[in-house]
């Protein structure tokens, strides 16, 4: 199973932009969704929501893509994924200066996408909602 | 009747990782795992078999094959190469008091074997690769 990606649109009291995912993010994956989200910070956004709820699965390679996600968004360089595997074992940038960010946000993470989040600690890195309407009502 | 099991032989391609993941889906199946038996098991076998094709193979030709079986109350799945020498229990743990904004995001897939599992062994193939097997209960918690 791929990853199919969707991105949509919606105004809440900021512009969010939703980025949906559906199916498996690993390591064969993980690399376009991050170059996805440089393409619309660059385009414009600035608020990010990633609905989770037909995402999967998620191995440690997706770990990967949600910091970095977290880091374009705050104008940072994501991790550096070109320069292969062994570059990703070896930063240790902050992101968001040691409280949580709240420009990604996540959404409808099931349980065994959010189990890998509670497992490695990085669920700590962001708001999660239960479902989308819940999460446009919060930014 | 026959105890569930299954096998599968993939090019070292990360794009083929999934094929595996399906392979222990199905037998985890037929086992009536859990559904957190069973994502366990499909995490653990992602991670594994990903670090073979990253760290081991590295880039180079080679294949990864993959046998899954019930034993008992347990289901053993072990992984095998023909790639240079690498034993992911002697990766060390990550420090999880470190805030995630602060820790390198890499490293955690062998933590994440670990958590998902019951036990993890690792033996030189004859011949040349490596030997990896990964062991879980068939319940909902490690």
């Amino acid at each position: 199973m791929a990853l199919d990606t969707t991105v949509e649109h919606a105004d809440g009291r900021v512009p969010i932009t939703i980025v949906a995912l559906d199916g498996e993010l690993d390591a064969s994956n993980f690399t376009g969704l991050v170059k996805s989200v440089q393409d619309l910070y660059s385009a414009g956004t600035r608020h990010l929501l990633l609905d989770l709820s037909a995402l999967r699965f998620m191995a440690s390679s997706g770990l990967v893509a949600l910091h970095s996600i977290v880091r374009i968004l705050g104008g940072e360089a994501p991790d550096d994924a070109e320069a292969g595997w062994s570059a990703l074992h070896a930063v240790g940038h902050d992101v968001s200066g040691g409280s949580t960010q709240t420009d990604v946000q996540l959404c409808g993470a099931q349980p065994a996408v959010q189990r890998v989040l509670d497992r490695t600690g990085l669920s700590r890195l962001f708001v999660a909602h239960p479902d989308r309407a819940a999460a446009l009502a919060a930014f | 009747m026959a105890e569930p099991r299954g096998h599968v032989r993939v090019p070292a391609d990360l794009a083929r990782v999934a094929e595996i993941r399906s392979l222990v889906r199905r037998v985890a199946g037929d086992c009536d795992a859990p559904d957190g038996c069973e994502d366990d098991l499909v995490q653990a076998v992602d991670e594994a078999a990903t670090n073979v094709v990253v760290h081991g193979y590295r880039g180079e030709r080679g294949w990864l094959d993959v046998h899954a079986e019930r034993v008992d109350d347990r289901i053993v799945i072990t992984l095998q190469d023909t790639a240079p020498m690498f034993d992911p229990t002697e990766v060390p743990e990550p420090d999880l008091a470190v805030p995630p904004e602060r820790r390198r995001p890499g490293g955690m897939g062998v933590h994440l074997m670990r958590q998902a599992t019951d036990s993890i062994a690792h033996r030189p193939r004859p011949g040349g690769g490596n030997i990896l097997t990964l062991i879980r209960r068939l319940d909902t918690s490690t």
